[in-house]
């Protein structure tokens, strides 16, 4: 269990694909368990993938507990292969993400999921999530496919800079 | 390295871009920001380029004038003032940590002075434009005027205060005006 460093673009690991798990061993675990503690430690972070702490599986950790823009809300959720079995209602809204540190975009996203993987006792987990979770979910598994929200960004214009450091 | 601020416009056509970036790039310059759009017909090119010892500004307008002559750009090239004690980063290149973005939606009847009209008020509340975009849509001869900006609201501006005054002064000019917090979400 270990916070770890947060990899920022260009590191060419956060545009890897990201692999299976398939069945949630110690090893993977152990991922997750530093998911969350990096998560906890950074200041404002809802949510991380592990491809941001540079390993390449597929698992991520989302936390908008507290959120003001929260509908749904199931505290630290860890989730292995994460699946999107359903989304609707496509939202659009500023995003910015640790490994992206400068700039930030507006980015249309579902506002509704279902959405399936594997806990960290290895069962198979479906979640529904909505509103800021959701957003927060879809922008984790992005990551799991080397996926930026700048690869989704709609427009030049809608490409900020970051003006807010928190 | 210097920074030099380099404008052109010109009537749109494909090649704009290309022509204008070979220079930079055959004077070894850097392209730092930049941001380029249609105005009008008009495609309109504002950049800041890190520029190598030995480059400066006389240097790369001389460079620019065969893609200026051939692509009929109107071009302007000048060193980037750096910031300093006379000249405090008001720009969003700085870490403001200190500001909060705010999104300024402005739209009514087109008449001349709806931007002077917002933008001064701003202006003596010290609130920092960085983006501003606007459009004359619909009907042309009952034309709307869409104006969105967006502004950096300094620590302990209350953006309340700012709304109410603001809707004082769109009502007097004739347009709906709302402000809504841009500040983006962290994931």
């Amino acid at each position: 269990m270990a916070v770890r460093t947060v990899l920022e673009l260009p590191d060419p690991t956060l545009k890897r694909q990201s692999q299976t798990v398939g069945r949630v061993d110690d090893s993977a675990r152990a991922v997750a368990d530093d998911l969350l503690d990096t998560m906890r430690a950074t200041v404002a972070c809802v949510g991380l993938a592990a491809p941001q702490i540079g390993v390449g599986i597929r698992a991520f950790v989302v936390d908008v507990t507290g959120h003001r823009k929260a509908s749904s809300c199931h505290g630290e959720l860890v989730l292995f292969d994460p699946e999107v079995v359903a989304a609707s209602g496509p939202v659009v809204a500023r995003e910015g993400c640790l490994s992206v540190p400068h700039l930030t975009g507006d980015v249309a996203r579902a506002s509704s999921l279902v959405v399936r993987g594997l806990t960290l006792d290895g069962t198979d987990r479906v979640v529904e999530v909505d509103a800021f979770e959701a957003r927060a979910v879809l922008h984790e598994i992005d990551h799991l496919d080397g996926l930026l929200f700048l690869d989704r960004v709609s427009s030049p214009e809608a490409l900020f800079r970051r003006k807010v450091y928190r | 390295m210097s920074h030099v601020v380099v404008t052109a416009v010109g009537t749109d056509r494909p090649g704009i871009v290309a022509g204008v970036t070979r220079v930079f790039v055959d004077m070894g310059c850097n392209l730092e920001d930049s941001s380029m759009t249609i105005l009008g017909g008009q495609f309109a090119m504002m950049l800041v380029v890190d520029a190598p010892e030995g480059v400066d500004a006389a240097a790369l307008e001389a460079a620019l004038a065969g893609p200026a002559a051939d692509l009929d750009l109107l071009v302007a090239v000048r060193p980037a003032e750096a910031a300093g004690a006379d000249n405090p980063p008001l720009d969003d290149t700085a870490p403001l940590d200190d500001t909060a973005s705010w999104t300024v939606s402005v739209y009514g009847a087109d008449h001349p002075g709806i931007v002077h009209g917002i933008a001064e008020p701003l202006s003596a509340e010290r609130i920092n434009i960085c983006d501003l975009g606007t459009r004359v849509i619909g009907d042309p001869a009952r034309p709307v005027y869409a104006m969105v900006m967006g502004v950096s609201l300094p620590r302990g501006a209350d953006p309340d205060a700012l709304a109410v005054r603001l809707g004082e002064v769109a009502a007097r000019l004739g347009v709906d005006v709302s402000l809504h917090n841009s500040d983006a979400d962290i994931l």
